[in-house]
C-alpha cells in the first residue's frame, strides 16, 4: 500500500470468526445466496454456476477455497461478485459487514498471523477498532490452483 | 513501422470485408481463366475487383497493395483487350500477386508490417505484361475508341459552376490544348458504408482520365469525410464520354446522375439535373449533408436505379448481441408461462388470467418470429467459404500429380456464420484427402477403366432442420480389409476384434485417433492432423459426419450440421435432482428398462436391444457424482440411447423431463473446459442447467475404462 495518508475502500466480509476485506473496485456487487448448479468434474471448492441476471457465472465457496471448515448456509450468507480479468466470479461468504475506508498507514504487511493462506493471496492486515481484517488479493485467491501448476 | 492510416477502425473493418470479397472474386476468376478460354465477362470481373481494391487501398494509404493491384490491372487490361494470352505464366503471376495481396490484407488487419516488398512481383507482372506483345505503354488506359460525341447525354443543360480565377484559367488553358471540359455529377449510394472512400475513388479516377479542375465538395473535404450524398466535378480530358463512363463504372456504390461537356454560361444557375420525382427522392433520403451540398442544384436521386442495393453491412457483434437478447426473451417467456399456469390454477381462469394468457401467447409468437428473423440475419451463403476451395484443390492436385474436375453445388445454401467459420478447416481437410488419397493418378484411373480426370464434388443442401455438406470423389474407395489390418498394425484393436467388425464398422475405424490410411505421408495431407480431429470439430458444432465408401468407386463424406449454434434443441434429463440438457442431435431414442435386464460383459454393464449390444453409461458415474446415502437402484431405469462415431451407447438417468430449445451460454474462462460438458443454459425457472457434450462424455468415459480394444462388448 503506497503513499502515506492515502485511504483505500474495502468490502468487509466474514468467514467464521475472521474478517476479510477486498478492494471495492474488484467487488462488483453483493447479493443473497441463490441456487447454484454443480458443474461436474471441477474442483470441490467450485460450487458451480449461477444465473446472474441472464448471465451464467461461476461461484466458488470461499471457505473451501481458503481451507476453512465448511458450514451450512444461513440467511446471512451472501454471494459477492468479483470482476476479474477472465470475467465475473461469485464468492460465497458467511456475511457481508460493511464498506470501510482504511488509511493505508493502518495496514501492516502480511505476517505469520494468517498461516492458512499463501502470502501471495494477502496484501496486508488492517487493524480497525481492535479487529483484524485480512485484506485479500482476489485475483490471486481466485486463480485456479490446478492451472497455476501448468502455467 | 505502423501504418499511418487516417481512417477509423470501422473504415478498416469495412475495407477488410470488401477486400476479402474482392480477393475471392479475383481468385475464382483467375481459376476460371486458367481452366476455360478467356471469357470477357470473367476478365471484366477480375479487373473490376482489382480496380476497386486499388482504389480503396490507396485511400487507406497502403501503398504496396495499391502498387500490386495497379500492376495487376495493367496485365488484366491487356488480357481484356486481347493483347495478351492467359497462359500459365500469366495466371501463375496473377496467383502469386493474389497471395501477396492476402499478406498485405493481413498487414492492414493486424497493423503489423509483414516486411514483404512489392519489388519482385512488380517485376514479374511487368515482364508478363510485356511478354504479351503490344510493347510500350504500361498504364495508359485505352486509346480513344472512335465515337467522340457519344450519344449526347441526357439532354438537359449543365448548371453553371462557381469557379475561382485560377480554375477559370486552368479551364481555358485546357480547352486551348484541345481538352474537353466535362461536368460530372455523381450520386453516392446512401447505403454505402464508406461514401468518402467512393468519392475519393471517383476523384482519383477522374484524375487518371485527365485533369481535375475542381470538385464540390473539394478534395480536402472529401478526405476529411465531410461529404454529402453527391459529388460534383469539373475536369478536362481527351477521353470520350463512353470511356469516362466505363472508367466510372468500375467504382462501386456510385451512380452518375449527370455527365456532359461543360459549356459555361449556357443556362442560369437553377437548372436542375435530369431525373425522376424529386419528392420521392427527398422523402427517401433525409437531408443530413449540410455543408457539402452547400451550393447549387440538389440533384434528385434515382432510387429506382438498380445500383442501390437494399442491404447494409452489420457488425457480427451486434448480431451476436441481438441473438443473446432474444435468448433472454425466450427465457422470460418460459418464466411467464410458468407463472401463468400457476395463476390459472389459483384464480380459476378468471378474466385477468385470460388477458394474461392471450398476451403471453402473443409474446410467444413474437419471440419465435424474432428469433427466426435474427437467425436468418446471421445466415451467410456457404459460397463465401466454398470460394476458397477451387484454388486449394487445384494446388493439391498439381502437387500430387492428379487431374481433377472439381464441382461445387448448392453454394447458395445458407448457414449460420459461426458454423461457416468453424466448418472451413474440416472441409478443407476432407477435400485435400479426397484429392490426395481418394483419387488415383491419371494412369491408374485409365487402367481401371475410368476417365483420366478424377471427379471431386462439394455439395451443400438442406435436409429437414439441418444442412448437409457432402464431399464426394470417384476415386479408389476404401478397402475395409486394408483398414482392418492397418488398425491392427497400429495397435488400435486386436486382430480378433478386427475380424468381428462388419465392413461398415471397419471403415469407421478411420475416425479413430492415430489412424491414417495413407501408407506414405504426403506433403499435402499428412500433416499429423487426422480424421479424428475432423470428427471432433464437427461434433463440437453439434453436427455429425458419416462416411460411405465403395471399393473402386469412390468415397463420400456427409457432414450434417445444425442451422445455428446459439440455440439447440435438447432433451432435458434429471440426475440426482439436477437437470442436464442433451443435444437432441445425438439422441436416437429414449427407453425405460427394468434394471434386472442389465447384463454384464467383461465387467461392464450393457443391454441388448434388437440384437445389438449397447454399453451403458451412468451419468452419475461419468460425472463422478455421489448418491445421497441410502440410495438404491430403482427397479426401472431411464436410458437415453445416443450415437457417437456411429456407435450406440445408453446413458442412464434418473428421469426424463422433456424437450425444448435452449440457449447455449459458455461456462467462462474460470471453469474452462470440462470433459463431457459443452456449456450451460438458463431454464425457465431461472436455474442454470448444464449442457452435455455427448461425444466428449463418451470419449472421457471410454478412456477411463482403459484400453481393452474398441469393442467393450
Amino acid at each position: 500500500m503506497e503513499e502515506q495518508g492515502q485511504v483505500i475502500q474495502v468490502v468487509v466480509f466474514q468467514l467464521g470468526d475472521e474478517l476479510y476485506g477486498a478492494d471495492i473496485a474488484v467487488v462488483r456487487e453483493v447479493g443473497p445466496m441463490q441456487r447454484v448448479t454443480r458443474v461436474p468434474r471441477t474442483p470441490r471448492y467450485i460450487e458451480g454456476v449461477t444465473n446472474l441476471r441472464g448471465r451464467v457465472i461461476p461461484v466458488i465457496d470461499l471457505r473451501r477455497r481458503l481451507g476453512l471448515p465448511v458450514t451450512a448456509y444461513t440467511k446471512q450468507t451472501r454471494i459477492a461478485v468479483a470482476e476479474l480479468e477472465g470475467g465475473q466470479v461469485g464468492m460465497i461468504v458467511d456475511s457481508v459487514k460493511e464498506v470501510l475506508r482504511i488509511p493505508t498507514d493502518a495496514i501492516e504487511p502480511p505476517t505469520g498471523l494468517v498461516s492458512k493462506l499463501d502470502a501471495e493471496s494477502i496484501t496486508g492486515v488492517a487493524k480497525q477498532a481492535d479487529q483484524l481484517i485480512v485484506l485479500l488479493d482476489l485475483a490471486q485467491v481466485l486463480q485456479r490452483e490446478d492451472r497455476k501448476v501448468a502455467g | 513501422m505502423g501504418f499511418d492510416f487516417e481512417t477509423s477502425l470501422e473504415d478498416i473493418k469495412v475495407f477488410l470485408d470488401e477486400a476479402e470479397e474482392n480477393l475471392q472474386v479475383m481468385e475464382a476468376g483467375i481459376l476460371r481463366l486458367e481452366q476455360e478460354a478467356e471469357d470477357p465477362e470473367i476478365l471484366q470481373e477480375i479487373f473490376r475487383a482489382a480496380h476497386t481494391l486499388k482504389g480503396s487501398s490507396a485511400t487507406l494509404g497502403h501503398k504496396k497493395m495499391a502498387e500490386v493491384t495497379h500492376a495487376m490491372e495493367n496485365v488484366l487490361d491487356k488480357l481484356r483487350k486481347g493483347r495478351l494470352f492467359a497462359g500459365a505464366a500469366v495466371t501463375d503471376a496473377l496467383f502469386a500477386s493474389l497471395d501477396l495481396l492476402k499478406i498485405y490484407k493481413e498487414e492492414i488487419a493486424t497493423g503489423v508490417d509483414s516486411g514483404v516488398q512489392t519489388g519482385e512481383i512488380l517485376v514479374l507482372l511487368n515482364a508478363v505484361a510485356e511478354a504479351g506483345g503490344a510493347t510500350g505503354q504500361a498504364t495508359t488506359p485505352a486509346a480513344p475508341v472512335a465515337a467522340p460525341k457519344a450519344a449526347t447525354s441526357t439532354g438537359a443543360p449543365a448548371p453553371v459552376l462557381p469557379l475561382d480565377l485560377a480554375e477559370e484559367a486552368m479551364l481555358s488553358r485546357g480547352k486551348s490544348e484541345g481538352l474537353t471540359p466535362y461536368a460530372l455529377q455523381i450520386q453516392l449510394d446512401p447505403t454505402s458504408a464508406m461514401p468518402a472512400v467512393r468519392a475519393f475513388q471517383t476523384l482519383l479516377a477522374v484524375g487518371d482520365l485527365g485533369q481535375l479542375v475542381r470538385s464540390w465538395p473539394t478534395q480536402e473535404e472529401v478526405e476529411e469525410d465531410r461529404i454529402g450524398k453527391e459529388l460534383k466535378l469539373l475536369f478536362l480530358t481527351v477521353q470520350p464520354e463512353a470511356a469516362i463512363r466505363e472508367t466510372l463504372a468500375m467504382i462501386p456504390e456510385i451512380a452518375i446522375t449527370a455527365l456532359q461537356p461543360y459549356l459555361e454560361a449556357a443556362v442560369p444557375e437553377t437548372a436542375p439535373t435530369p431525373s425522376v420525382s424529386a419528392a420521392a427522392a427527398i422523402a427517401a433520403t433525409p437531408a443530413d449533408a449540410p455543408q457539402a451540398a452547400a451550393e447549387g442544384a440538389h440533384a434528385p436521386v434515382s432510387l429506382k436505379g438498380g445500383r442501390n442495393s437494399r442491404t447494409v453491412r452489420v457488425d457480427v457483434d451486434i448480431l451476436d448481441n441481438l441473438m443473446n437478447l432474444v435468448g433472454e426473451l425466450v427465457i422470460d417467456r418460459t418464466r411467464l408461462l410458468q407463472v401463468l399456469t400457476q395463476l390459472e390454477v389459483e384464480r380459476d381462469g378468471d378474466e385477468l388470467t385470460q388477458v394474461m394468457s392471450a398476451a403471453v401467447a402473443h409474446i410467444g409468437r413474437m419471440t419465435a418470429d424474432l428469433q427466426d428473423q435474427i437467425q436468418r440475419a446471421r445466415m451467410l451463403p456457404v459460397e463465401t467459404l466454398f470460394r476458397k476451395f477451387p484454388r486449394m484443390v487445384r494446388d493439391t492436385a498439381q502437387i500430387g500429380g492428379k487431374e481433377v474436375d472439381f464441382t461445387i453445388l448448392g453454394e447458395e445454401t445458407e448457414l449460420d456464420r459461426s458454423v461457416i467459420e468453424e466448418i472451413g478447416d474440416p472441409l478443407m481437410h476432407l477435400l485435400r484427402n479426397a484429392v490426395d488419397h481418394g483419387l488415383e493418378g491419371p494412369a491408374d484411373r485409365v487402367k481401371a477403366g475410368k476417365s483420366a480426370k478424377g471427379n471431386v464434388r462439394l455439395e451443400a443442401f438442406h435436409e429437414e432442420n439441418h444442412i448437409i455438406i457432402s464431399v464426394k470423389d470417384d476415386g479408389r474407395g476404401m478397402d475395409p480389409q486394408r483398414i482392418r489390418s492397418s488398425a491392427v498394425r497400429k495397435g488400435l484393436l486386436t486382430e480378433e476384434a478386427a475380424k468381428r467388425l462388419s465392413d461398415e464398422e471397419a471403415i469407421n475405424l478411420i475416425w479413430q485417433p492415430g489412424f491414417s490410411t495413407a501408407e506414405k505421408v504426403s506433403e499435402v495431407s499428412g500433416r499429423g492432423v487426422g480424421l479424428d480431429v475432423v470428427h471432433k470439430n464437427i461434433e463440437r458444432l453439434n453436427g455429425s459426419v458419416e462416411v460411405f465408401s465403395a471399393l473402386g468407386q469412390g468415397t463420400e463424406f456427409r457432414i450434417k450440421l445444425p442451422l445455428t449454434l446459439a440455440i439447440i434443441r435438447s432433451l432435458q434429463v434429471q440426475v440426482a435432482e439436477t437437470t442436464y440438457c442433451l443435444p437432441l442431435g445425438a439422441v436416437v431414442e429414449t427407453d425405460r428398462i427394468p434394471s434386472d435386464s442389465i447384463q454384464t460383459v467383461r465387467g461392464r454393464q450393457v443391454i441388448i436391444k434388437r440384437g445389438e449390444v449397447i454399453p451403458l453409461i451412468h451419468l452419475m458415474d461419468a460425472f463422478l457424482l455421489e448418491r445421497e446415502p441410502g440410495w438404491t437402484l430403482p427397479e426401472e431405469l431411464f436410458i437415453v440411447i445416443v450415437t457417437v462415431m456411429n456407435r450406440h451407447y445408453g446413458i442412464v438417468v434418473d428421469n426424463l423431463i422433456g424437450e425444448g430449445d435452449v440457449v447455449i451460454k459458455p461456462l467462462g474462462q474460470f471453469i474452462g473446459d470440462v470433459p463431457g460438458v459443452s456449456g450451460a443454459t438458463i431454464m425457465g425457472d431461472g436455474d442454470v442447467a448444464i449442457i452435455l457434450d455427448i461425444s466428449s462424455l463418451i470419449n472421457t468415459v471410454q478412456s477411463e475404462w482403459g484400453k481393452s480394444g474398441l469393442r467393450e462388448a
